[in-house]
């Protein structure tokens, strides 16, 4: 008997150094955050029934979980912060934010973590944010299952959905983002990875990087942005699985990329962008296995490129497949399949015969005078074309596909 | 007669006048910057120039500009603009600017570089945010000697 008794009371203080539950809702001891965040210590839980909570600037420096039961609404009513973070180890779920205050010089965001390590932000909602969920000198954290919306009219007054700032090793995955100036912002990130989110009708990128390097990024669909992705600054980025689609307009790419070295670009779908990937001062980088369907421009390179391979990827029905500015070319093409080659595979190896150029003397006047576009598919151009084809003159010479494929080879 | 004879004057008025260089409006969110060529979306840091012939060129942060001017030379320019960081949308002639370089204030190309039209603002910016007040030449000489 009294051995049990010891069992029991072991097990409640157990319990108890698992951490207090403290609920929040209209008519419990606790009406507010504030109060309950004050009243927590280390390791407690909050959890918030439904209900509308009128509240911001709520400052937490405990390792606190905080769940909402049935989305409780959080209205910061367009004043300030909501949310600011600094602790370990704490984790905030299940909350539908809403309407954080907007500045021009101060970035506020429905939850700011900073110097925190080991967090988890997951199954929250997001609505009318300027910065939706913003992460300063971070480790360790990860931000899932989130949905974070806004409506951006013009991007003066528009912030970024998931912004991190000198972190490293985060995880970012299965977000939807839309209505941002950026979906995901990485400035100064390092060792991370952003999967699984679907970024879409923002007005500047649906993910961006800038001075980011050894980070990954893939299972991610970007549709209707500004442009799809812009990478800047950055080395060692592998790029796979991701989905670039209809980022249309004149400044509008599927993936720009600026300043790049030494990345990986496998099995992506590039599928009706204004431009397929923009490349510039860009170094080392192996396009593999992608396809690009539809886009204007398949691929642009413009300033100095070196040492870049494109092999195993489809070229379908682009308007034009590479444009091209240098007449020096060390970037390799093998082995592609290209819609527009006209070859012929006599001893039926799935090769083509006669290599194919990709880079068309069109493409080089509207480089330089963007306005001949209209000419496009008229018969002058095709004149033009042909007779380039026959006699080259102004591609350079080795810029051809020796093995051109026969048949697409990624469905 | 007289009214065509006017209307033809006008047209040739308006020729005349239009020929003039005069920056163009920045379209935020669809132009691309002329150096970087991200999008630009930041009307407290944007900043733009015209050639003496009339070309526009737009960047999405000051220190795009004052790198492109590194670049390729200040000799063809006509009017350089910044972005007052006090009244965002406002530009103002980039040489009789004040530009404060802050951590505590971001610009888009990392630079924490803003442009602000009065001394007064910039100083009070300063002694609010911190970091270091250029003038346009400071500025100028600040990113040549950075290459």
């Amino acid at each position: 008997m009294k051995k049990n008794l010891l069992l029991i009371f072991g097990f409640f203080y157990f319990l108890s150094g698992y951490g207090n539950q403290i609920e929040v809702c209209g008519t419990c001891e606790v009406t507010t955050l504030r109060d309950a965040i004050e009243k927590a210590v280390d390791g407690d839980e909050i959890i918030i029934q439904p209900g509308v909570y009128k509240e911001h600037a709520l400052e937490i420096t405990k390792s606190l979980h905080i769940t909402g039961v049935g989305m409780p609404v959080v209205d910061g009513e367009f004043k300030e912060t909501i949310f600011s973070v600094k602790a370990n180890n704490f984790s905030i779920k299940g909350l539908k934010i809403i309407n954080v205050g907007k500045s021009y010089t101060k970035d506020f965001a429905a939850i700011l973590v900073s110097k925190s390590e080991d967090f988890v932000i997951h199954h929250n909602e997001f609505n009318n944010v300027f910065f939706g969920i913003l992460v300063e000198k971070s480790k360790r954290g990860r931000v899932e299952n989130n949905f974070v919306r806004s409506e951006s009219e013009s991007q003066a007054n528009s912030g970024n959905g998931i912004h991190l700032w000198h972190c490293s090793k985060m995880k970012v995955s299965n977000n939807q983002l839309t209505g941002l100036r950026d979906g995901i912002y990485f400035e100064f990130v390092k060792d991370s990875e952003v999967f699984g989110n679907n970024s879409y009708s923002n007005l500047r990128y649906g993910l961006h990087f800038m001075f980011s390097n050894d980070n990954a990024y893939f299972d991610n669909i970007f549709r209707d942005n500004g442009a799809g992705v812009a990478i800047m600054f950055s080395k060692f980025i592998k790029m796979y699985d991701n989905r670039f689609e209809h980022n249309w307009g004149t400044a509008s790419y599927g993936l720009l990329l600026k300043e790049i070295y030494d990345a990986e670009i496998e099995r992506n779908v590039f599928e009706q962008n204004t431009i397929g990937i923009s490349v510039d001062g860009s170094t080392r980088i192996n396009y593999t296995n992608n396809t690009f369907s539809r886009n204007g421009w398949a691929v642009t390179v413009i300033g100095a490129c070196y040492e870049n391979v494109f092999s195993k990827n489809d070229f379908l029905n682009n308007a034009l497949d590479l444009s091209y500015n240098s007449k020096i070319n060390t970037n390799r093409f093998e082995n592609n399949y290209w819609s527009e080659y006209a070859g012929y595979d006599l001893d039926r190896n799935g090769v083509g015969d006669v290599p194919y150029r990709p880079v068309k003397l069109f493409s080089y006047i509207v480089h330089n005078t963007p306005e001949t576009i209209i000419l496009l598919r008229s018969m002058f151009v095709d004149i033009i074309n042909f007779s380039e084809k026959v006699s080259p003159v102004f591609t350079p010479d080795n810029l051809i596909d020796s093995n051109p494929l026969m048949n697409r080879i990624n469905d | 007669m007289k009214k065509v004879f006017n209307t033809a004057f006008a047209g040739i008025l308006f020729l005349f006048f239009s020929c003039d260089i005069a920056p163009e409006e920045i379209n935020y969110g669809t132009d691309a910057c002329s150096f970087c060529k991200m999008t630009i979306v930041d009307q407290k840091h944007a900043a733009q120039y015209v050639t003496i012939k009339g070309k526009q060129f737009k960047f999405d942060a000051i220190e795009c500009m004052v790198n492109d001017i590194a670049e390729n030379g200040s000799q063809k320019v006509g009017i350089w603009l910044v972005a007052d960081f006090e009244n965002p949308g406002n530009m103002v002639k980039a040489d009789n600017a004040y530009y404060l370089i802050s951590k505590s204030i971001k610009s888009p190309m990392g630079a924490n570089l803003s442009g602000f039209a009065s001394e007064e603002t910039a100083v009070s910016t300063q002694m609010e945010y911190g970091g270091k007040l250029y003038n346009w030449e400071e500025l100028l000489k600040k990113f040549d000697s950075g290459k």
